[in-house]
């Protein structure tokens, strides 16, 4: 059927001699069957079990096998992949380096995540920064970054993001700052706040000083998510109060300028959070407005107000796409 | 037959067909272009974020539409009986025809919030029709409407997800079907259902590269999907042991266990070595699910080993086939090869694989929030005893 296709375009004069020719050549090629995502997955498989198994094992067994036993097995992996990365890496460039092999990319979050279990196991058995939980978190966390910018692995960067958080105070994870906003929420919220705008900023900073842009993203990613979460649990937390107009308007400052760079990018992902969550921001307040009618009036209104705004969001995203591709 | 405009879906399929060779740089931007325009697609389709907010503040419209009619009729008594649902369920179906129709939306994000809506609105109503508020549900009937509806908006939308529950209603409708006339119905059970998925499987791939079916390409990949895992289920020794529980109230081992052991730990097997042989992704995909539903099978009744030693072990055992399949396959061998495909994926772009690695991989122990408080014993979280009986 492909043939006919491709005579019959060539029949119509749509494709030149020259492209027919490339195409019948690339299907005399033999038809290669790529596995290379099955094979991804099964590493990933490998390694998530290998981590949780030691991990286990060293819970499971705290007691009754040597520490030191414990910790020579995992500080073996972890140098044995640390090592085999150091071998078999590329030069190190400001652009993006890609791995040697799918491999390669795996055994380095292997020895990344064994180098986590083991500082973990230090501290807990003894007790190597003493109190000073700070640099229990802050040693591997910055361990982490230097790795995923040392060797290019957006995985890891990633975890180190996550792991500035833990350092920063926050083990909880953003989609649960919204549903319990009951336990010390003040705090969280800050931390969560500057963490976000933290990450930003790197974001940016990976731009403008060209130094591995393509982790820009990541960064954007989790920074955007993380600065309207806090921003949104913020204004609600405050609900009553007068400061939660200044929470608002936190919420329009950051989407002036993700909304600008997304238009720049042509990132439609980022330009579709910027008007969700705007949404979500401008629908708290209507229906605030429309509630404090205190009748069923207000719920009718309401009601009619996510109807006829959903239609007209409808429309502007569907216009921001075109401005988009357009742009 | 399908909404959708079947010149244009032709047309779609030409295109995508020539991007391929577009991206492969086979042929020049100009002649996709003089391509495009000499067969033109009308539908509106836009990428795959859009499509999401769509989708998303489509159902927002539609939850707070319905929510608004429904506190309107509120004064009535109309609202408690199934044929509120119903009438909510045909103005989706409304919607959603004349958003394909008059709009020509194509997988837009609209349809497919519309689509999901108006299904689940007409099987809540079937559902309230048929249970008269006590306990006996009625499977059968059920299954069998469901059945229907979905077979229709399958036919009509193509739709993956709702082929999925088309199919998977289908099985359930012939098995409620079987243990109610066939005498033993229940311990034949798994035999037939294992010929009904074989059967719609092989119907599947005869039918694949058939012109009839030509728009239903995707409908029928989802039962390629759907009917192995189907085959697949009907003999694994954990589902017949549950239902044989639950249904017959017989605990402990199955009658002719060994045969569904057998299938339990075969199938899997057979799977991954008929992908491998016919090259189809769909067959050795599912297979490696297999193998995964098989070991916990297993895991379920004998314990062999501790499960920290077994993951360990798993782990390894891996990494180290997987290293091998790597060192195999250096040079392509067999017409299967290591390298990335040269098709753009949008996983890729979203950093997919990251994010997930981050999700897993990232929970370090946490450190207490003040630091008055010692780092006591079993501060890891998760259940597990501490040893100290």
């Amino acid at each position: 059927m492909a043939d006919n296709l491709y005579n019959n375009l060539h029949a119509e004069g749509l494709i030149s001699d020259e492209s027919l020719q490339k195409i019948r050549l690339k299907e005399q090629k033999p038809l290669l069957f790529s596995i290379h995502w099955e094979i991804r997955t099964l590493l990933y498989a490998g390694v998530l079990m290998l981590t949780a198994g030691l991990g286990l094992l060293i819970y499971e067994n705290i007691d009754t096998i040597g520490h030191q036993f414990v910790l020579m097995l995992i500080a073996a992996i972890c140098l044995g992949c640390f090592y085999y990365c150091f071998k078999n890496k590329l030069p190190f460039s400001k652009e993006k380096v890609s791995a040697p092999n799918s491999f390669f990319d795996y055994i380095l979050l292997l020895a990344s995540a064994s180098m986590l279990i083991f500082v973990g196991y230090l501290q807990f058995e003894y007790k190597v920064f003493g109190t000073n939980y700070g640099m229990a978190t802050f040693i591997p966390m910055l361990a982490l970054f230097f790795i995923a910018y040392y060797f290019d692995h957006i995985g890891i960067l990633s975890m180190a993001m996550a792991n500035l958080a833990v350092w920063m105070g926050v083990s909880v994870p953003p989609q649960q700052l919204l549903l319990n906003s009951d336990f010390d929420s003040e705090t969280i919220i800050y931390t969560y706040l500057v963490l976000g705008i933290v990450l930003i900023a790197a974001a940016y900073a990976s731009r403008q000083f060209k130094f591995k842009k393509h982790f820009k993203f990541s960064y954007q990613h989790y920074g955007i998510h993380v600065a309207y979460i806090a921003l949104l649990a913020g204004y609600f937390h405050y609900y009553s109060s007068i400061l939660a107009a200044a929470w608002i308007l936190g919420i329009v400052l950051l989407s002036f300028p993700t909304y600008t760079d997304a238009f720049k990018n042509k990132s439609f992902y980022f330009m579709l959070l910027v008007v969700l969550y705007s949404y979500i921001a401008l629908s708290s307040l209507v229906v605030r407005l429309f509630l404090s009618v205190g009748d069923v009036g207000g719920v009718y209104l309401a009601l009619l107000y996510f109807i006829g705004s959903g239609v007209g969001l409808i429309f502007v995203l569907i216009n921001l796409n075109k401005k988009l591709k357009a742009a | 037959m399908i909404a959708y405009n079947k010149t244009w879906l032709a047309n779609l399929r030409l295109r995508d067909e020539v991007k391929k060779n577009l991206q492969q740089g086979n042929i020049s931007k100009a002649e996709f272009d003089a391509i495009t325009q000499k067969y033109p697609v009308g539908f509106y389709s836009p990428n795959i974020f859009v499509r999401i907010g769509l989708f998303i503040l489509t159902c927002v419209i539609m939850s707070f539409g319905d929510g608004l009619l429904s506190l309107m009729a509120a004064s009535g008594n109309i609202i408690t009986s199934f044929g509120w649902f119903f009438f909510l369920g045909l103005l989706s179906y409304g919607g959603l025809e004349l958003m394909v129709n008059g709009q020509n939306h194509y997988r837009s994000g609209v349809d497919d919030a519309l689509l999901f809506i108006s299904g689940c609105l007409f099987s809540i109503g079937f559902g309230i029709m048929l249970s008269d508020n006590n306990y006996g549900t009625h499977y059968l009937p059920l299954s069998g409407l469901i059945f229907l509806l979905t077979l229709g908006l399958t036919i009509r939308f193509a739709d993956m997800l709702v082929t999925a529950v088309c199919c998977i209603s289908f099985f359930a409708f012939l098995f409620f079907v079987w243990i109610k006339i066939v005498p033993a119905g229940l311990s034949t059970a798994p035999f037939m259902m294992m010929l009904a998925a074989a059967t719609v499987y092989w119907l599947a791939r005869k039918y694949d590269t058939h012109i009839a079916c030509i728009n239903y390409a995707n409908s029928l990949v989802i039962l390629q999907v759907v009917g192995p895992a189907a085959l697949y289920a009907s003999g694994n020794y954990y589902v017949i042991q549950t239902l044989s529980a639950e249904m017959m109230h017989q605990a402990g081992p199955v009658a002719f266990g060994i045969v569904f052991w057998i299938w339990t730990m075969g199938m899997p097997l057979i799977c991954i070595a008929f992908g491998i042989k016919n090259k189809s992704v769909i067959l050795l995909r599912m297979g490696l699910i297999m193998v995964t539903a098989a070991a916990i099978t297993f895991r379920t009744y004998y314990h062999i080993l501790p499960t920290d030693v077994m993951l360990t072990l798993a782990g390894v055992i891996l990494i180290a086939l997987v290293y091998a399949v790597i060192k195999y396959l250096k040079t392509p061998k067999h017409g299967f090869t290591y390298a990335e495909p040269d098709e753009v994926m949008l996983a890729d772009q979203l950093k997919i694989e990251s994010l997930i690695v981050a999700e897993t991989f990232s929970h370090a122990p946490a450190a207490p929030a003040n630091d008055n408080v010692k780092f006591g014993g079993g501060d890891f979280g998760g259940g597990g005893s501490s040893g100290a009986f």
